[in-house]
């Protein structure tokens, strides 16, 4: 592509992103967060934004160079340390109904060949700092996205010089989020009806678990009674609805995190803060993990699990056909925003509130009672294939196919 | 990550040189590094955070914080914004530097600006932005001003900044002409920097302490295009290249530094006195100026070009029409030698003697970090949300030092030191 079909086509991208992510409104401020490898698509948010009446847009840059040369130089008694203002500056957006972006487009390997127990020092720190923020979800309107950053293209294409590798890999990005359509935004509003049809599909059944089966997997997720499954559409405190993934293709609710039993075996790497875990098997009795292997990252995935009480337990499954357009691209993409809408998945930790009817204002010992999860951490990892067939189960011992060799076995 | 392999070792030298000369980080202070003009450091200065990063962890840093800043931002949003919207600061900036320095850390500019960053703006979006900008920063000049911790200023080549000091060489050799330049002037191309730098604040400091032990009452300046005559109040402390923080540390606040400098009586500066160097101020270049004094105060000022930007930067506040600093750099100095202009305080004011429009450091009246503003006005301080040097010095300047019964001894001749030190 020119120069200038890719300045039309991120203005573009940008749009959506400002337009049908976040859905910002006239008078909002937004804060906007990256890294510096970001910068050309966070100017052109910036100019979105403002076009679409925004007072006021806060970058914040961070550099992940600096995050690996602190893990190599630092000493590691100072690992622990987080600042109090980062804290303080999101709990001022979120108490004033700001809008936020995210950009998640780091190097896959940044910390490569780092001890996984500093990182996992550090990362404690930082989730306890930052756990506070978590009565805030939901209560602006947030999207998170990508951009196609040198080091991540070289991870996604290794054998492409690395602006090809780029070029090649904003394409991909682009061709996820809908932006070669002529209408983007139509095309939008047109995937969030189908996804949320598929939703609603799932509300009416009131499954009691879902049974997995597939090549090295075979799990039942209880599900909990008040279960609420989302997609495509969040709508937020502040009263603005916006999707708050792009590109996003799953359909999602909690476990019930002391009714799951099983063996599941991951389909694809899963990238945790900079280092790649493959081949996961994990078995759970009674909602909590009592088995864990990895042929790579095994170590780091043990930390991420004994990070808490409940970072043994799942927060989140997510269902996504194998045929989802970006299941389609046949790319591994190292990165949790473009992986988890190929695969089916499911989530490590905390559960989010609005999975639960009325979780939102529920006390933690409410949100717990219910099936829900609290962790401070949730990581998400594909054991989606063409192989796996779901059955939803009832409570009178029926059961209904909702997967097929991965792909929907109702129609809505 | 985009420096030449060949800048890799004086870059380390020089970063080496900020840590253990320029801030002297102690074991188990944080730094947060940063930049007020770009609300944050320009990307383009990023291998030498890195390098400086790298640094204060071998010595001892407990954490290194980096705010970054992207001057597109600020041009995106001086186009596009509402007009009322520019009372909007990042907050959140003057947070995180303010939390290191109540708990005494250490805090680094580095600058890579774009000397022509707001060209073309709105001039009066750009004083909107100035004006909360200056507001909203003036708690962290208050303490840097008093030296509350271990500070310095430093800056990095960048393309745009290259660009417009070596305008008529290709993008890639101006950039390294100027990392070059910066490499010298900082001496981290000498074998060993770290005692060069020890030398040459010995030396500085034996300047002003033959300045300190005169008591002048005044200095008289006489060169192209100026006459003039600038009071020194009772107390004046003179300072050179090294200080001593509140938090008890001793630190090189410029790098490069050559001048020697103290605050002049906000009440007492009479006659004109011309720039001869262009003025970098809020994203814009003033050029061709002078300025006209009576009891102090700015009367009247003159430029071939953004006089209106620098009738702005006079009428901010009222300590804004008063001067702050004076310093004295001769005109041979290893920056002036050069003989280009770097469109940049940092190194131009280390090429030239100078004085600064607004705000005096508390540090250079003797007891002054003690007074109150009502105080430190009275004893001859100026108060002022700006600092803003502009360079007055040339080879044609004669400088006469005034004593108390009113005879005058050569300071400055023909822009050179006049007395042994």
């Amino acid at each position: 592509m020119t120069e200038t079909e890719f300045d039309q086509l991120l203005s573009k991208y940008a749009d959506v992103v400002v337009r049908v992510g976040l859905n910002l409104r006239k008078g909002q401020r937004l804060l906007l967060r990256g890294i510096l490898d970001d910068a050309p698509l966070m100017r052109k948010v910036t100019e979105s934004a403002y076009k679409a009446g925004a007072v006021y847009v806060e970058p914040v840059y961070a550099d992940e160079q600096i995050t690996r040369i602190r893990f190599e130089y630092a000493d590691p008694q100072s690992l622990t340390e987080v600042p109090n203002w980062m804290l303080k500056r999101y709990e001022e957006y979120y108490e004033r109904m700001d809008a936020e972006l995210a950009i998640a487009s780091g190097d896959p390997d940044l910390l490569a060949g780092i001890a996984p127990d500093l990182i996992a020092k550090n990362r404690k720190a930082v989730m306890q700092k930052f756990d506070p923020l978590r009565k805030y979800e939901n209560t602006t309107n947030w999207c998170v996205v990508s951009t196609a950053t040198p080091a991540w293209a070289k991870k996604v294409f290794p054998n492409l010089p690395v602006n090809e590798a780029q070029e090649k890999l904003w394409h991909e990005i682009f061709a996820s989020c809908r932006i070669y359509e002529p209408d983007p935004v139509a095309a939008w509003q047109e995937h969030r009806t189908k996804l949320q049809k598929y939703r609603d599909y799932l509300n009416s059944q009131e499954f009691t678990a879902l049974h997995y089966t597939a090549p090295g997997t075979d799990l039942t997720i209880g599900l909990p009674e008040k279960q609420k499954w989302q997609g495509a559409q969040a709508d937020f405190k502040n009263g603005i609805s916006g999707i708050p993934n792009l590109p996003t293709e799953e359909v999602f609710t909690t476990p019930h995190k002391d009714k799951v039993d099983g063996t599941v075996t991951s389909t694809m790497p899963l990238n945790y803060g900079g280092v790649l875990i493959e081949n996961i098997r994990i078995t759970f009795e009674n909602g909590r993990v009592v088995k864990v292997n990895a042929d790579k990252g095994e170590e780091t995935l043990k930390k991420l699990i004994e990070t808490d009480e409940n970072a043994c337990r799942l927060g989140e499954v997510a269902l996504v056909p194998a045929s989802s357009p970006i299941s389609q691209r046949g790319i591994l993409f190292y990165n949790t925003l473009f992986d988890e809408n190929a695969s089916c998945h499911i989530a490590i930790g905390n559960s989010y509130r609005d999975n639960i009817v009325g979780g939102e204002d529920m006390t933690e010992e409410e949100f717990a009672t219910s099936g829900g999860n609290k962790s401070l951490v949730h990581t998400d990892f594909m054991i989606g294939s063409n192989q796996l067939n779901i059955d939803g189960l009832r409570a009178d011992g029926t059961r209904t196919p909702v997967m097929c060799a991965g792909e929907w076995a109702v129609r809505v | 990550m985009d420096s030449n392999k060949h800048h890799q070792e004086p870059l380390k030298k020089y970063a080496e040189a900020i840590v253990r000369v320029g801030l002297n980080i102690r074991a188990g202070q944080r730094l947060i590094i940063s930049n007020a003009t770009a609300r944050g450091v320009p990307p383009a200065g990023r291998a030498l955070v890195h390098e400086v990063t790298k640094a204060a962890y071998a010595a001892g840093a407990r954490y290194v914080e980096v705010i970054w800043g992207d001057e597109e931002m600020m041009r995106i949003r001086l186009q596009n914004a509402p007009a009322d919207s520019f009372d909007e600061y990042p907050k959140f900036h003057i947070n995180a530097v303010m939390d290191m320095i109540k708990n005494g850390d250490a805090l680094l500019s580095v600058y890579a600006n774009d000397p022509d960053a707001l060209n073309g703006m709105d001039a009066e979006r750009v004083a909107a932005l100035q004006k909360y900008h200056l507001q909203n920063y003036a708690p962290v000049g208050v303490e840097v001003s008093r030296n509350s911790i271990n500070w310095c200023v430093v800056a990095s080549a960048s393309p745009a900044w290259a660009a417009k000091v070596f305008p008529d060489l290709k993008q890639e050799d101006a950039e390294e002409k100027l990392w070059q330049a910066i490499f010298e002037t900082t001496r981290a191309t000498l074998p060993d920097p770290i005692a060069a730098w020890g030398d040459h604040i010995k030396n500085l400091k034996k300047r002003s302490a033959y300045l300190q032990a005169k008591k002048y009452s005044a200095l008289h300046y006489k060169g192209l295009g100026t006459d003039f005559t600038l009071g020194l109040p009772a107390g004046h402390k003179w300072n050179a290249a090294q200080g001593l923080a509140e938090n008890g540390v001793v630190f090189t606040a410029n790098m490069p530094t050559e001048e020697v400098f103290t605050l002049p009586d906000r009440h007492r500066a009479e006659g004109t006195v011309a720039a001869t160097f262009p003025l970098s101020y809020a994203g814009s270049l003033i050029e061709d100026f002078s300025v006209t004094f009576e009891n102090g105060r700015i009367v009247k000022v003159n430029a071939k070009k953004n006089e209106a930007l620098l009738q702005k930067l006079v009428d901010t506040d009222e300590g804004s029409s008063r001067l702050g600093e004076v310093a004295l750099v001769p005109a041979s100095s290893p920056i002036g030698k050069r003989g280009h202009l770097f469109y940049n305080t940092l190194f131009d004011e280390n090429a030239s003697c100078h004085i600064a429009i607004g705000r005096a450091y508390r540090f250079t009246l003797i007891g002054g970090e003690e007074l109150t503003d009502e105080e430190f006005i009275a004893a001859g301080g100026n108060v002022s949300l700006n600092h803003v040097d502009f360079m007055i010095g040339s080879p044609q300047m004669d400088i006469d030092g005034v004593t108390e019964s009113g005879e005058k001894e050569p300071v400055l001749r023909s822009g050179e030191w006049a007395f042994e030190a």
